[in-house]
């Protein structure tokens, strides 16, 4: 896929959360996000600061356009983006990072690549979800959501890797 | 030369990570959704815009059951009418006159979410039709929260759907009172605390608005009590059914209390 193509697909996946988090009502219990699945693609070469601040930027223009907590996705996006390479080296490929644009679904397999996006979403979730609720609702209400959240989140971003890939 | 490069780029990426996660801390901190009502009002505007034509699309599928709702409102408004109409009657009969304490302003919702653990709405009321930060917002069948920002046409109204809101609510048969919270779980579901044990409160028994704050008229309707449970051993949590619904929410009226600006003043020179 060229790169002005990804830069698309990386819009339609953003216009996506937005409708999402503006229009599907799923109830207290369950955030699903995307936004981990975006830091996912963002190339891999980026520094950490590029992406820190990408991820920054996207999830504070998540915030606005939606009408939420100003502050929230931002947060979130950045504890998620932090770890990425060290995620991405532990769970994905230890060596190859700067020869790969962004990890594909089809060249890292699907468990590996499962692994890599479950465990950014849930960096992602647990950073929004604990700045969200915590000290205003108990314990048992915020772990519930937590798992809830990452595996409604994940297998939606799983579906769009899949997509990504036919299309590559 | 390279590791002293290396070591410099981890730590201005350690010192921005900080400053991002910091930043971003004090703009939920400061409750950012209100602040940024005020400072982007065109931009706003523009969002309202479209969530208004959203709105209006859900509103087309939803007209009957809407419909349904406000010819039963309507037919409570009567009732109440006709009861202030023979009020009126006997008032002027010794010539008194009786200002009401409350007005209120319709209007409809072009944005609203319950999904959240901050749940909000945006109205199409501004500053042009005289709502002002601070008001309260209900329907006839409960209250809905509180106006938090202003824009010129449109208004962000906290909902009572959201942690940290309490509504100042009573037990119909009794009077006892004590705040309602949102417990984060269900939308149709709140918590009246701190209602003394020795309280008789059964399931069904309905739950009003106290009057005691100067946000909401007295004795509107919130919904009904589910279930009791002591708390801490000394006074009772009643969970309770709200009687609105706020997935198909599409009228509220502002409500403007005529002497809150006096009580506020009277609270401020309490030492």
């Amino acid at each position: 896929m060229s790169r002005s193509r990804s830069i698309l697909f990386f819009i339609l996946v953003f216009l996506l959360q937005l409708a999402i988090t503006n229009y599907l009502n799923l109830g207290p219990w369950i955030t699903i996000s995307l936004i981990p699945f975006l830091i996912v693609h963002i190339p891999l070469q980026r520094s950490p600061h590029a992406v820190m601040l990408s991820a920054f930027g996207l999830g504070l223009l998540l915030d606005w356009l939606s009408a939420g907590v100003l502050g929230l996705n931002a947060f979130a996006a950045v504890m998620a983006a932090a770890p990425r390479l060290p995620l991405y080296r532990l769970l994905v490929n230890g060596e190859r990072e700067d020869a790969v644009w962004f990890p594909l679904l089809r060249e890292t397999g699907l468990p590996k690549y499962f692994n890599y996006l479950l465990a950014l979403t849930a960096v992602y979730l647990a950073a929004f979800i604990l700045l969200d609720c915590v000290s205003v609702r108990p314990i048992g209400f915020i772990l519930v959501k937590f798992v809830a959240s990452t595996l409604a989140s994940t297998l939606p971003g799983l579906l769009l890797a899949y997509a990504f890939q036919r299309r590559s | 030369m390279n590791s002293r490069s290396g070591l410099l780029s981890t730590i201005s990426a350690i010192l921005l990570f900080l400053a991002l996660t910091s930043f971003s801390i004090v703009l939920v901190v400061k409750n950012g959704v209100v602040q940024r009502f005020r400072i982007l009002g065109t931009a706003r505007d523009v969002q309202a815009w479209v969530w208004t034509r959203t709105s209006n699309i859900d509103t087309y599928f939803h007209y009957r059951s809407e419909n349904q709702r406000l010819a039963a409102e309507n037919l409570q408004l009567k009732q109440q009418l006709a009861r202030y109409q023979t009020a009126e009657r006997v008032l002027d009969s010794v010539a008194v006159r009786v200002e009401p304490d409350f007005s209120y302003l319709s209007a409809n919702i072009v944005k609203n979410t319950v999904d959240r653990q901050h749940n909000h709405l945006v109205i199409d009321r501004g500053s042009q039709d005289g709502v002002e930060p601070g008001l309260g917002v209900v329907t006839a069948r409960g209250v809905v929260g509180i106006v938090g920002a202003v824009g010129e046409h449109y208004a962000y109204v906290i909902s009572i759907l959201g942690a940290g809101q309490t509504v100042s609510a009573k037990l119909a048969a009794s009077g006892a009172f004590g705040p309602m919270t949102w417990p984060g779980t269900r939308p149709d579901r709140m918590l009246l605390q701190e209602i003394p044990v020795h309280i008789q409160a059964a399931p069904g028994d309905t739950v009003v608005t106290s009057g005691y704050s100067t946000l909401y008229p007295p004795d509107i309707p919130v919904g009904s009590v589910v279930s009791a449970k002591v708390s801490r051993g000394s006074s009772q949590e009643l969970t309770v059914a709200l009687f609105e619904d706020f997935n198909t929410l599409h009228t509220v009226y502002v409500v403007r209390n005529r002497h809150q600006a006096e009580i506020e003043a009277l609270y401020e020179q309490v030492p």
